[in-house]
């Protein structure tokens, strides 16, 4: 949808034309399985027929990113995978979105070396962070519910900028305090 | 010749396809596998470690943390900012704040380990999963999401 993002005024039409679009979209999010460390093997059992992620339309893990709508940034993002993480991002069609899953992806986890990248969102924009170590197949479907959520209430026409957190991402713990 | 004959027969009549075909359906009258996740909730293995937890006395609700600050020491990534002040009349000192930064935490359980109040464990690893934030702001906790737990949307679908 390309084509009409940013082109219109937000109206009758266009919020109903929104909610035929978003339940599309909400429906068949095909992840790309971005298995990087240990989170990989919780993503696998979230598509077995034990949890099944296809009674949320996301069970087709597609090996190539063009025919992908959602990246699942399981496992530690060491920075020389984050370049090719970046050019898959790019790859994906739009619409797309992000799922940091599992510490290490959010904020390096208990990795902050030189070798490691300190939060996905540096170089992709992260839509939803799932915590854990790893998350359980119920916390990654969680995470996908209220992705799913967020889908619903996006504007198609409206859409807001992806933003990329530069520089210190990583919220301060001390924060007011002395 | 015998054996390349019963080989050919083999062949010939599907036994290894049939075998083969029996296990499937072996399987399939039995109860659909699947377990149907955001209406039922499976429980957790005793030991299973979820997201920090913060305890109160259960009947008075009176704090039970006495600020010692060993949780913050033995944390390896360094996730909790905790302090207190005392007050007279109060025996213990008073927990004004309690961070934790939920997103490097790798549950390892040694803050809830080392936490030396008896009988009740000031702090406790929740059977508490379901993470999932918006914000990497929302990942930090601070003390009102310490004792009663992070928010849980609830999804019937």
């Amino acid at each position: 949808m390309g084509l009409i993002d940013h082109s219109f005024e937000d109206n009758f039409i266009t919020t109903n034309l929104d909610r035929v679009l978003n339940w599309a979209r909400q429906s068949s999010l095909w992840p790309m399985g971005f298995g990087l460390a240990c989170c990989a093997i919780e993503m696998i059992a979230t598509s077995t027929s034990r949890y099944d992620i296809a009674r949320f339309g996301a069970e087709v893990f597609r090996a190539s990113p063009r025919q992908s709508d959602l990246m699942i940034v399981a496992g530690t993002v060491t920075k020389k995978m984050a370049p090719v993480l970046r050019r898959l991002y790019d790859q994906m069609p739009e619409p797309k979105w992000v799922i940091s899953m599992g510490s290490c992806s959010n904020a390096g986890g208990p990795f902050p070396t030189y070798s490691v990248l300190q939060g996905v969102d540096k170089i992709v924009p992260v839509d939803v962070y799932v915590s854990g170590c790893p998350p359980r197949p119920e916390a990654l479907m969680y995470g996908l519910l209220r992705l799913q959520d967020k889908i619903r209430k996006e504007s198609t026409v409206l859409r807001k900028e992806r933003v990329i957190m530069v520089g210190q991402s990583e919220p301060t713990l001390v924060e007011g305090r002395s | 010749m015998p054996a390349v004959l019963a080989k050919w027969l083999r062949t010939i009549f599907f036994v290894d396809l049939l075998k083969g075909l029996l296990v499937t359906l072996k399987y399939t009258p039995q109860p659909a596998f699947t377990f149907q996740y955001p209406a039922e909730r499976r429980p957790v293995a005793p030991r299973f470690r979820g997201v920090l937890r913060l305890q109160a006395e259960p009947e008075t609700g009176a704090q039970t943390c006495i600020v010692c600050d060993q949780c913050a020491k033995v944390c390896p990534d360094d996730l909790i900012n905790l302090g207190g002040h005392r007050e007279p009349g109060h025996k213990i000192k008073v927990l004004d704040y309690f961070d934790f930064n939920l997103s490097r935490c790798s549950f390892c359980g040694l803050c809830a380990e080392v936490c030396p109040t008896k009988p009740i464990k000031a702090l406790i690893m929740s059977e508490d999963y379901e993470l999932g934030t918006y914000s990497r702001n929302e990942q930090i906790l601070r003390i009102d999401e310490m004792y009663d737990g992070v928010a849980i949307e609830q999804y019937n679908k």
